[in-house]
This record gives structure tokens, C-alpha cells and sequence, in this order.
């Protein structure tokens, strides 16, 4: 059975579907989690090292600067002190010439203070050449020390010897060792220069692979997730494909179903009428004519019998009418569909004492079987409706055709019902029977303001075709 | 006495001996010919040119509306009865429109077929009670239910007369040698008649008279 089938594999895709989506979703989860850990990861990297970069510059910058100004400091104490010696040297006045000699111990106090103050930040490069400017230095005082006790008869007198033979070559030699070291510090801010630059290419290199890495996962996921919704969006229409095509399937199969009890009814009303209904009624002229051959004066009893029989076979023939009538009226195969309406109008009429008029001026016998069918039928259904429920003294059927259009209205002046929230009724049956026709089925009603029924069906033209179609 | 020659046409075999034994059993009628389908019965009214037809609706090859109309059309002179198993108003119409003059529901045929042929023999109309019955009741519902005046208070007292001759099958013709008119004023009449009522041919009128009770 193919209901059994379609259960089974409808089952089998759910569970694949709720697979699907658990799946999908780790995927998701997994895909966007880590491109934001990527790019977060990325991003502490550059934080860390630039802070790295910068730390290791301030530290070379300043290390440098105190060096640079230790040797600015020392450099121009030593050439004061060259000048004061000089001066110290060639003076012949002995105040003047004690001056100069306090004031150069101010300097070479000055200069040590210089040296002590930088040897704690001395760089570990520098360190032997720092311990040869102090070795200079102290050479360069020691040497000088001798002239200080000098009389100024012995300054005269061997001074300028003195200066240009011990002063100054020694000075000099303080210089070159402090130009070294100035040297040196420079090279090592160079470098330090050129390591930032490496630090920052690595660095650079090190972002740009993450920017590709970040790129390329970003693209896988989007891909993946298109493609996943791609696919959702294709399922999504392969089911609602699915589902019309069951519904167009339900609404062929309903009105199959229609058309077969249509059919069935038609047979039954038939057979009954005429094979049925004829046999009594023969049974009946029999019995008249068994009457008739029978002497009554003789067997009372049997002619009584007779009656008996009689009226049962009458009840029988009217009963069987009737019943073929309600299942399909003959005339609505006989003579179309006014006929047919005019006589159900009569039996509600006569049935419930409301009064049906029955309007359809110009509607000929050349509908179609099922659209006279359709017609009797909602008609039937909608005075059946009036009847138990309406409560209306009048309701009015009326036909009208309007080019390639057919209209029904039922219209009754009863109690009416809220159309928004009643369905039921046999509505349901009388709204799929007309759209079996491809027509158009409406309600209308309020409480205590009637009802109406409007339908509106396209008229085949009743050719060959048709015929064909009805078979 | 020459005795009434009847056509008796019915696809029901049981139906239609019943119906025979029926009808012979009369002194004054004789079973002629029977037909199975309503070809067969106009080829043999053709045959026989019976005095009387009796035939049912339901008949294969050839209803027997259009049989009756067939048969009306070739031999005037032969009154139609109809015996059907249909109670329904647009039956009798038909049948009357076809031309039938009375109409019989086989369930009673055993009680007014006798009488029907008599009377169609005399150029009356006849219906089963039931059907008569039937017709008037709709009648009166729908004079009730329209609330009108009923038009049949419109007619005069000749109009009346003519109406229920018309009515029981007579021609214009018969109407007139009876009440000693002209055919010109009967037909006159007849227009009027018809005007009043609202109706627009005999069968109308026959079918109206039936309705009111005027004749059965």
C-alpha cells in the first residue's frame, strides 16, 4: 500500500533531517568559534608585540642618552679643565692662580660624579671600554697632580712644557676613549634600530598569514554555510512541492469519490425505479387481475388476503419512488438541472412548509452532467441547511448564466450565523464539490440577517470532449 | 360494437401481459399490438393505426414522451396515454406538451387504466389521482405562497366553460358545434384565456385545469 511506504520513508528523511541540523549546527558553532578565536589570537599577538618593540627601543633610547650625556658632561669638564690648567699654569698672580686650582677640583669633582652616575647604567659592551676611560682619567689627573704644588717660579719656568708634554696628550687620549664609547652607543642604538625592523617584518609576516588564514576560513565557512542553506531552501521547496502535489492528489481522489457515489446513486435510483418499482407495479396489476379471476363471494377470506397484498405492493412502489428520488431524481438525468430543482424545491416546500422559489430563466437542458450535478447538488445541501437550521419562512434559488459563467445563489431570510467562526454544515462538502468544478464557493451570513450562498462555475461546453471526459 | 383497438407499449414483459390480461378481459377492448421500445411502437401505431396508445416513459431506443409526439404527429386521431412510473410534474408536462392525453402511475394502473382509455376514447383528458392530487396541492401552495389573487377569479363565465372543454381535449372545433360559437370566437376566447392565466399553450392550460381541480 502506498501510504505505508510514504510513512516509512517520510520517517527515515525526519531522522536524517534532525541529524542534519544537529550536525550543521556544531559545524556553525565550530566554524564561526574559531575564525573569532583566529582573529582574537591575531590581535593579542600585534598587542604583545608591539608593546615588546616598544619596550626594548625606550630601554636602548635611554641607556644611549645617559651615555651620551655622561661623555657630553665629561668631554666639556675635560676641556675646561684643559683651559684652567692652562690658565693655572701661566698665572703669576697667587690668588688668582688659587682660584684656578679650587676651581679644578670643582671640575674633576664634577666629572666623577658624571662617571659614577653612568656606571650604573654602563652596557655590558661598554664595560671595558668604560674601565679605560677611568684608567685615562685617572692618568690624565695623576699626571697633572705634580704641577698643582708648583711655585709660580717653577710654573714660569717649566708650564708650557709641562702643558703641551703631559696635559694635554693625556687629555686627548680621555677624549678618544669617550669618543668610543660615544661610538659604541651609537652602534648599539643602530642595531637596535635594525632589530625593531626585523621584529616588525616578522611580525608583519606572522599578521599576514593570519589575515590569509582568517580569509580563507572565513570563505570555507560562508561556502559551507551557503551551500547548507541552498540545500534547506531546496528541501524546503521539494516539500512544499510534496505537499501540493498530495493535496492536488487528495482533491482528484475526492472528486473521483464524488463522482462514484454520483454514479452509484444514479445506478441505485435506477434500478430501483425501474426494475424494482416496474415489478410491483406489474405485481400489482397481477394481483387486480387474480382479483378479478377469483370468485369473492365464495372465499371472503382470500379476497381479503388479496387487499392485503395489494396494499402492500402500493406502499412498496411508493416507497421505492420515494427513495430513488432522494438518491438522484430522475429528472435530473431526464429533463437537466431546473426540473430537478424545481421538483426538490417542491419536496422541501411540502416537507418543512418554507417557501422555495426557484428562479433559473434561460438555463437549458444542455449543461453538463456534472455541473448540473455539482448545481442539484449544493442546492440540495443548502435547502437541507435552511430546513434544520434557518428557521426562514422564504428561500430563494436562483440560477443565472452569464456567458461562459454559472451562478447559484441561495438565499434565505432565517436566523443566519456568524460565517467567520461556524464552518460545518456540510459547507465543507458543498465548497469542495464546486471546487471540483473549478469554481467559487462564498457564505454569507450574520446572526439574524440570513444567509446567502453564492457559487460562480465556469460552463464547459457540453461537446464530445466532455463526454468523453465524463465516462 | 366495434371494440377499442388498443396499442400497449412497456419494455417490461410481466408488466405488459399483466396489462393485457387486464384490458382483454374488458368486453369492449382488444390488445392489437405490443411493443417492447418506443421504434417498435410507432412502426406499429404505423401498422395498426390503433384507437388508443399506452405507453410508458422508460422505454429503450425511444422514450415514450417522444414516442407520443411521434405518434400524435402521424395519426391524429389515436389519443396517447401515458403510463409511467414518474410522479414528478415535469413528466405530465412533457407528456402533455408531447401530446399525451392522460397520464396514469403504473401503481394505479390496475384501478384507472380502464377508465382512462374510456375516457380518451371520448376525447377527454384523464390523470391518476395521485397525480391530480399532487399537482393541485402545488398549486394551491404556490397561490398561497405568491399571496396573489387567484387569476382564475379573472375569467368569465364562458371563458370557464370553454376552458374546462378545452381543458378535458376537445379542439376549438368541438368547443364550437357544442356551445354553438363560431371557431373565430372560441378561438378569441382561447387567446383570452390564456392572456388571464399567464399561460401560453393547451398543454399549459390542460396541465392549470388539473391543478385546479377543474377537471381529473
Amino acid at each position: 500500500m502506498a501510504g505505508g511506504t510514504d510513512t516509512g520513508y517520510d520517517l527515515m528523511r525526519d531522522s536524517a533531517a534532525v541529524h542534519v541540523r544537529f550536525g550543521s549546527k556544531l559545524a556553525l558553532l565550530a566554524g564561526f568559534g574559531g575564525l573569532l578565536l583566529l582573529i582574537a589570537l591575531a590581535g593579542a599577538d600585534s598587542v604583545r608585540v608591539l608593546r615588546t618593540i616598544e619596550q626594548n627601543h625606550r630601554s636602548i633610547t635611554e641607556s644611549y642618552l645617559a651615555g651620551r650625556h655622561a661623555m657630553d658632561t665629561l668631554q666639556q669638564a675635560l676641556w675646561h679643565s684643559g683651559s684652567l690648567v692652562r690658565d693655572y699654569v701661566l698665572q703669576s698672580d697667587p690668588v688668582v692662580a688659587e682660584e684656578d686650582l679650587s676651581a679644578l677640583r670643582r671640575l674633576r669633582q664634577e666629572m666623577e660624579e658624571a662617571l659614577r652616575k653612568y656606571a650604573a647604567e654602563v652596557p655590558q659592551a661598554q664595560e671595558s671600554n668604560f674601565a679605560e676611560l677611568r684608567a685615562d682619567l685617572d692618568d690624565y689627573w695623576q699626571a697633572m697632580a705634580p704641577a698643582l704644588r708648583w711655585t709660580a717660579q717653577e710654573r714660569k719656568s717649566l708650564g708650557y712644557g709641562f702643558l703641551t708634554g703631559e696635559v694635554f696628550p693625556r687629555r686627548e687620549a680621555v677624549l678618544q676613549t669617550a669618543g668610543k664609547i660615544d661610538a659604541l652607543n651609537e652602534l648599539a642604538l643602530q642595531a637596535d634600530d635594525r632589530r625593531s625592523a626585523a621584529l616588525f617584518a616578522s611580525f608583519r609576516r606572522r599578521a599576514f598569514a593570519v589575515l590569509a588564514l582568517s580569509l580563507s576560513a572565513g570563505l570555507a565557512l560562508a561556502g559551507v554555510a551557503v551551500s547548507r542553506i541552498l540545500r534547506l531552501e531546496r528541501d524546503a521547496r521539494w516539500r512544499y512541492q510534496e505537499i501540493v502535489t498530495a493535496r492536488e492528489e487528495l482533491q482528484r481522489l475526492s472528486a473521483s469519490l464524488v463522482q462514484s457515489q454520483e454514479e452509484e446513486r444514479r445506478a441505485i435510483s435506477r434500478e430501483l425505479h425501474d426494475e424494482v418499482g416496474q415489478s410491483l407495479s406489474a405485481l400489482l396489476v397481477d394481483l387486480g387481475n387474480l382479483a378479478a379471476a377469483m370468485p369473492h363471494r365464495d372465499h371472503p377470506e382470500l379476497a381479503q388476503m388479496l387487499g392485503t397484498a395489494r396494499n402492500l405492493a402500493e406502499t412498496s412502489v411508493q416507497a421505492v419512488r420515494n427513495m430513488s428520488l432522494l438518491l438522484r431524481p430522475s429528472m435530473l438525468d431526464d429533463f437537466g438541472l431546473v426540473p430537478a430543482l424545481n421538483w426538490q424545491a417542491r419536496e422541501v416546500s411540502r416537507r418543512s412548509g418554507m417557501r422555495v422559489v426557484v428562479s433559473a430563466d434561460g438555463i437549458g437542458e444542455d449543461l453538463s452532467d456534472r455541473l448540473s450535478t455539482c448545481i442539484y447538488r449544493v442546492a440540495q445541501a443548502a435547502l437541507v441547511n435552511c430546513e434544520r437550521h434557518s428557521e426562514a419562512r422564504t428561500v430563494w434559488v436562483t440560477v443565472r448564466q452569464t456567458g461562459s459563467r454559472l451562478a447559484l445563489t441561495i438565499a434565505d431570510d432565517g436566523k443566519g450565523f456568524d460565517s467567520r467562526k461556524i464552518r460545518g454544515l456540510g459547507l465543507l462538502g458543498m465548497a469542495e464539490r464546486v471546487s471540483h468544478q473549478g469554481g467559487e464557493f462564498e457564505v454569507e451570513s450574520e446572526p439574524g440577517q440570513g444567509t446567502v450562498i453564492k457559487v460562480d462555475l465556469p460552463v464547459e461546453v457540453k461537446d464530445g470532449l466532455a463526454r468523453a471526459e465524463e465516462v | 360494437m366495434n371494440k377499442i383497438r388498443i396499442l400497449l407499449a412497456d419494455d417490461h414483459t410481466v408488466m405488459r401481459a399483466g396489462l393485457r390480461l387486464l384490458l382483454e378481459r374488458q368486453e369492449d377492448m382488444t390488445v392489437v399490438a405490443e411493443a417492447e421500445d418506443g421504434r417498435q411502437a410507432t412502426e406499429l401505431a404505423d401498422a395498426h393505426n390503433p384507437d388508443v396508445a399506452v405507453l410508458d416513459i422508460a422505454m429503450p431506443s425511444l422514450n415514450g414522451i417522444e414516442c407520443a409526439r411521434q405518434i400524435v404527429a402521424r395519426h391524429p386521431k389515436t389519443p396517447v396515454v401515458i403510463l409511467s412510473m414518474h410522479s414528478d410534474e415535469s413528466y405530465v408536462l412533457r407528456a402533455l406538451k408531447a401530446g399525451a392525453r392522460a397520464y396514469l402511475l403504473k401503481d394505479s394502473a390496475e384501478s384507472d387504466l380502464i377508465r382512462a382509455i374510456r375516457a380518451v376514447r371520448d376525447g377527454k383528458s384523464f390523470f391518476s389521482p395521485a397525480v391530480s392530487k399532487l399537482l393541485l396541492e402545488d398549486y394551491v401552495r404556490q397561490v398561497q405562497d405568491k399571496g396573489e389573487e387567484d387569476s382564475y377569479e379573472l375569467l368569465t363565465g364562458r371563458e370557464r366553460e370553454i376552458l374546462q372543454l378545452l381543458a378535458e381535449g376537445r379542439s376549438n372545433k368541438d368547443v364550437a358545434n357544442l356551445l354553438n360559437l363560431s371557431l373565430y370566437t372560441v378561438e378569441t376566447h382561447r387567446g383570452h384565456i390564456l392572456q388571464k392565466l399567464g399561460l401560453h399553450t393547451v398543454p399549459d392550460l390542460i396541465l392549470y385545469a388539473v391543478r385546479k381541480g377543474i377537471i381529473r
